[in-house]
C-alpha cells in the first residue's frame, strides 16, 4: 500500500492555476512531493531526472502536448512504466480514448474534488494510506 | 483571502492575457497570416480559458468556450477555412468569451440567452465545415458530452515494484573510449552518454588515466574514456544503434551480463586515478576534465567534487524564465527602496555639515551607496514595468471597427511596442488612445474620395508610436488627416461661451481649445466619438497619471498628439517651496512658469487679492499662505515669488509663495491610508532633513482659492455688518 508521503507527483498544465488547484488536492491527499511543469516537453526532461510515481498532464499545451508527452513517456525505456492521468475537460470523449491506446492509466475530469483526485489515483496504484 | 480565492484570482489574470493573445491572434490571422502557429495559438488561447474554468468548475463558460473551441479546431484541421466571414464570427466570440469571463469575475450574471446568438453562428459554422458527414456529430459535440456510461477502464500499476525487478531487463557492460580527434568532430561524447542515460540505470565511471599534465592538456582532445554498466530492457542492437554515427570516432564495446551486479562491486571500480561520477551524463564535458586534472595535479585519488554534483543537478531542472508575483510584495519593494532614497538624502545632509577631514571618505562611500540605491530602484520600477504593446495591440481592432464604421479606409502603424511603463500607467493608458484614435479617424482622417482630390493617398495613416525621453513615457498619436479646423474650433468656443468673445488667440491656443470642457466639434453626434467623453477627460486622465498632453496640428496635413508620462507613479519630480516655516512640493508637471513679479504687473481688483498681469493675460493670484493657513513671510505678491499652475480644466492660477528651494525627487507616501484625504494635499513625503512635507493637489487648488475667497467675502460682510450695527 503506497504512502501518501513517500509519492512523488508530476503536474503538468500549462496554467499555473490549474498547477495550483491540482497541487492543492494532491496536498490534501497528503502527497508533498510534487512537481510542477508548464508543458510535455519540460515534463518529460523532469521525468527523465526525478523518480516519478505518478504524472498528471493536461492535453492541450503548447510544444508538446499532452498525448505527444504520454507517448514520449511511453517510448522512453527510462519512464515509460510511470502511471500517468490525464487531465481533461468534460466532452474530451475522444481524447481519452486516443489515449487510452497510447496507454494512458486514468483520466480526471475537471473540476474534480480531492476525493475524486484520489479515487482516480487509487483506481491505478492500489490504496493510498 | 483563501488559497482558493487567490487561485481564481490568478485564473482570470491568466484569462486576461489568453484573452488578449486571442485578440492578437484573430487579428493576425485576418491580415493573412493563417499560418499554423497563428491558428493554434488562437486554439490554445480558448482551451486554456476553457481549461482553467473547468478546473474551477464555472460551467457557463466551459459551455461557451468548449462551442468555439469545436469550432476553431475544425479550422485547425483544415476541415473549416478561416475566410473573413469566419473571421468575423470568431470575433464576436472572442468578444462574448470576455464578457463571460468578466461576468465570471465580476459575480454579474449576463442574460442566460446572451451568448445563444453567438453559440447559434457557431454551430452554424460547424454545419459548414467540408467534413459534412461529420457535421451532424459535430453539432451535438456542441455541447460538452459527459462521460457517462463511457468505457474505460483504469490501468492500474504497482509501483512498488521498481524497475530492477522486471524480468525483460538486460544488464550490459558499456566501455566506450572516443579517439582524441573525436571532439574535433564536433561530436560530444556527452551527448552520446546522455542518450545512454535513456535505456535505463547507467552507472559509469570515467577513467581519466589518459588526461596529460595541465601544460599538455590540449581542450580540443579527448581524453576521457568511460566503462560501466547499464540495466535496460532495450536490445543490444538499439543500444549499438547510438554508436553508428560516431563509429570511426571511437572504440566501444557491449557486452551482455546476465544478472546486474550488486552495488558494492560498482563501489570498488572506483579504483585510483578514477573519477566516479554518478551521473556523468549531467555534467558538462569541459569542466569533467579541468576537475580531474586538477585531481590528478594533487595527486589524490578523489572523486568527483560534491559541489559539480549540485551543479549538475541544478542544471539539469528544466528552469522556468519567469515568476508570477503579488503586485503588493513590489509594491513593498519600491516603498522600501522609496526609504532608502529618503535615508540617504539625510545621510548627505548630515555629511555635509561634517568637517571637511572627516567627509571625504564619507562622500566617496555615499557616492557608492547612491549608485546602488539608484540601481536597485532602477530594477524594481523595471519589475514592475510592461511593454505598451498590450495596449497598442488592442488598438489594432479598434482602427478596423471605426474605419469600418465611417468608410474611411486606414492603416494603423506601431512604433516602440516594446517600450516599458509601469503597470499602473498602462491600464490606464487605455480609454486616452481609445478616445484619441476614435477622434482621429471619425474626424481628422478624410473619406478616400476626399483624399484623393487633395492629393493624399486613398489610406490614411494612424501612427502610434512610445519610446523613452530623458525620464519620461512619450506616447504619441499622429495622423495624416485634415487637422483641427482651427475656424471651426474658434466658431464653437465662442458659441459655446467657453472664451471671450473679443479674445485674440493664437493658432495653437485655438486648438487647445479641444481640451476644455464641454467641447465637441462633431456637427452631428456621431455614435464613434459623441460618447459624451471629451477631449478634456482624456487630459484629466493624463494629468492624473502625472503626464502632460500636447498637441500640434497642421490643417490639413494632420495632427499629432502627444502624452508625457512619469516612468512611475512611485516617485515624483517635485518642486521644493517655502511658506511661512512650512515646505510643501509642487507636482513639476502642473507648473507652468514661475516668476517675480515687479510691483506694476499686480493690480489690484475689488474682491479679489490681486491679479497678475501676464503677458496681456490676467491670472488671479492666491496667496498659498491664505489657502493651508499657514503664516507666510510674504505678504505682497511682488515681495515673493509667483507660481503660475494650471489644472487639468485649463484653470490658472498664480501662487504667492515665499521662496522657491529647489528641485528634487520625491518619494510619494499616501496620507489617505494613514489619516484622511484632505483638501488640497495630495500626497506627502519625506524630504532629505527628515522633515514631512505636504505634496500640493494642483486640480484641488482652485476649488480652496474659491472656497477661501467665499470665506473672506463672507468675512468681509460680516464686518460690514458689525461696523453698521
Amino acid at each position: 500500500m503506497p504512502l501518501a508521503a513517500g509519492l512523488k507527483v508530476l503536474i503538468v498544465d500549462d496554467q499555473y492555476s490549474v498547477r495550483q488547484v491540482t497541487r492543492m488536492a494532491l496536498e490534501e491527499i497528503g502527497i508533498r512531493h510534487i512537481h510542477e511543469s508548464e508543458n510535455g516537453k519540460a515534463g518529460f526532461e523532469v521525468a527523465s531526472v526525478q523518480p516519478l510515481d505518478l504524472i498528471i498532464s493536461d492535453f492541450n499545451m503548447p510544444e508538446m502536448d499532452g498525448l505527444e508527452f504520454l507517448k514520449a513517456v511511453r517510448g522512453s525505456p527510462a519512464v515509460r512504466r510511470v502511471p500517468f492521468i490525464l487531465l481533461t475537460g468534460r466532452g474530451d470523449r475522444e481524447l481519452v480514448v486516443k489515449a487510452a491506446q497510447a496507454g494512458v492509466n486514468n483520466y480526471l475530469i475537471k473540476p474534480f474534488t480531492s476525493a475524486v483526485l484520489r479515487q482516480k489515483i487509487e483506481q491505478v496504484i492500489g490504496k493510498i494510506s | 483571502m483563501s488559497r482558493m480565492d487567490a487561485l481564481k484570482k490568478t485564473f482570470f489574470e491568466e484569462s486576461a492575457e489568453q484573452l488578449e493573445s486571442l485578440e492578437t491572434s484573430l487579428t493576425d490571422l485576418r491580415e493573412g497570416g493563417s499560418s499554423d502557429d497563428t491558428i493554434n495559438a488562437v486554439f490554445r488561447a480558448v482551451h486554456s480559458v476553457k481549461g482553467g474554468a473547468g478546473i474551477f468548475g464555472f460551467e457557463r463558460l466551459v459551455g461557451f468556450a468548449h462551442v468555439f473551441e469545436s469550432v476553431l479546431d475544425q479550422v485547425r484541421h483544415g476541415s473549416l477555412l478561416a475566410t473573413p466571414d469566419v473571421i468575423d464570427v470568431l470575433f464576436v466570440a472572442s468578444d462574448v468569451l470576455a464578457d463571460l469571463v468578466e461576468s465570471t469575475r465580476s459575480e454579474v450574471e449576463l442574460p442566460a440567452d446572451y451568448d445563444d446568438d453567438c453559440r447559434r453562428a457557431l454551430q452554424q459554422l460547424m454545419g459548414k465545415s467540408t467534413g459534412d458527414a461529420a457535421s451532424g456529430e459535430n453539432v451535438e459535440s456542441a455541447a460538452p458530452a459527459d462521460f457517462d456510461g463511457f468505457d474505460f477502464t483504469p490501468v492500474s500499476v504497482d509501483i512498488s515494484d521498481t524497475p530492477d525487478d522486471n524480468l525483460a531487463e538486460q544488464t550490459y557492460t558499456i566501455a566506450f573510449r572516443p579517439k582524441p580527434a573525436m571532439l574535433t568532430g564536433a561530436k560530444d561524447p556527452l551527448a552520446l552518454l546522455r542518450e545512454l542515460r535513456g535505456f535505463g540505470t547507467l552507472d559509469i565511471t570515467a577513467d581519466a588515466g589518459a588526461l596529460p599534465h595541465l601544460s599538455e592538456f590540449a581542450p580540443d582532445q579527448a581524453y576521457l574514456a568511460w566503462h560501466g554498466t547499464l540495466r535496460t530492457s532495450s536490445t543490444r542492437q538499439d543500444i549499438e544503434r547510438i554508436f553508428e554515427s560516431i563509429r570511426g570516432d571511437c572504440e566501444f564495446e557491449i557486452t551482455e551480463l546476465g544478472l546486474p551486479p550488486p552495488l558494492a562491486e560498482l563501489d570498488t571500480a572506483s579504483a585510483s586515478n578514477v573519477a566516479t561520477l554518478d551521473r556523468p551524463a549531467l555534467v558538462d564535458a569541459a569542466p569533467v576534465a579541468v576537475n580531474t586534472v586538477t585531481a590528478q595535479d594533487a595527486g589524490a585519488d578523489e572523486t568527483a567534487d560534491p559541489a559539480k554534483e549540485t551543479r549538475a543537478g541544478g542544471m539539469s531542472k528544466p528552469s522556468t524564465t519567469s515568476i508570477r508575483v503579488d503586485l503588493d510584495r513590489i509594491d513593498r519593494v519600491v516603498n522600501m527602496v522609496g526609504e532608502l532614497v529618503i535615508a540617504q538624502a539625510m545621510l548627505s545632509q548630515i555629511i555635509q555639515t561634517l568637517p571637511e577631514e572627516t567627509n571625504n571618505q564619507l562622500w566617496k562611500t555615499l557616492d557608492e551607496v547612491t549608485h546602488h540605491t539608484r540601481e536597485l530602484k532602477n530594477s524594481v520600477m523595471a519589475m514592475r514595468a510592461q511593454p505598451v504593446k498590450s495596449v497598442f495591440q488592442r488598438m489594432t481592432r479598434l482602427v478596423r471597427e471605426v474605419s469600418a464604421k465611417t468608410g474611411k479606409k486606414v492603416h494603423l502603424e506601431m512604433v516602440g511596442e516594446n517600450t516599458e511603463v509601469d503597470k499602473t500607467i498602462i491600464e490606464q493608458l487605455s480609454d486616452p488612445l481609445v478616445h484619441i484614435i476614435r477622434n482621429s479617424i471619425d474626424h481628422g482622417i478624410e473619406s478616400p474620395a476626399e483624399r484623393l482630390t487633395r492629393g493624399k493617398s486613398e489610406t490614411g495613416t494612424v501612427r502610434l508610436s512610445a519610446d523613452q525621453r530623458g525620464g519620461r513615457i512619450v506616447i504619441e498619436v499622429r495622423d495624416d488627416g485634415a487637422g483641427i479646423n482651427s475656424e471651426r474650433v474658434l466658431k464653437k468656443a465662442r458659441e459655446k461661451g467657453l472664451i471671450d468673445p473679443n479674445a485674440t488667440l493664437s493658432e495653437d491656443e485655438i486648438n487647445n481649445l479641444i481640451f476644455l470642457p464641454g467641447f465637441s466639434t462633431a456637427e452631428a453626434l456621431s455614435d464613434i466619438s459623441g460618447r459624451g467623453v471629451g477631449m478634456d477627460v482624456v487630459r484629466r486622465n493624463i494629468q492624473d497619471l502625472g503626464g502632460r498632453i500636447t498637441l500640434k496640428s497642421t490643417a490639413g496635413q494632420g495632427m499629432t498628439i502627444q502624452f508625457a508620462l512619469p516612468l512611475t507613479l512611485a516617485v515624483m519630480d517635485g518642486m521644493i517651496i517655502r511658506v511661512g516655516n512650512e515646505t510643501f512640493v509642487m507636482p513639476i508637471s502642473a507648473i507652468v512658469e514661475c516668476l517675480r513679479p515687479s510691483r506694476s504687473d499686480v493690480c489690484n481688483l475689488v474682491g479679489t487679492r490681486g491679479t497678475l498681469q501676464l503677458r496681456g493675460d490676467i491670472v488671479p493670484l492666491v496667496y498659498l499662505g491664505d489657502l493651508l493657513q499657514v503664516q507666510a513671510t510674504v505678504k505682497v505678491a511682488s515681495d515673493g515669488v509667483v507660481i503660475i499652475i494650471e489644472a487639468s480644466d485649463g484653470t490658472r492660477l498664480g501662487l504667492v509663495i515665499d521662496e522657491l528651494c529647489g528641485h528634487q525627487q520625491v518619494v510619494i507616501k499616501s496620507i489617505e491610508e494613514n489619516y484622511h484625504s484632505v483638501l488640497g494635499i495630495a500626497a506627502a513625503t519625506i524630504l532629505g532633513n527628515g522633515r514631512v512635507a505636504f505634496i500640493l493637489d494642483i486640480e484641488k487648488l482652485p476649488e480652496l482659492a474659491r472656497e477661501e475667497a467665499n470665506r473672506s467675502d463672507a468675512d468681509r460682510h460680516t464686518g460690514a455688518q458689525s461696523v453698521a450695527a
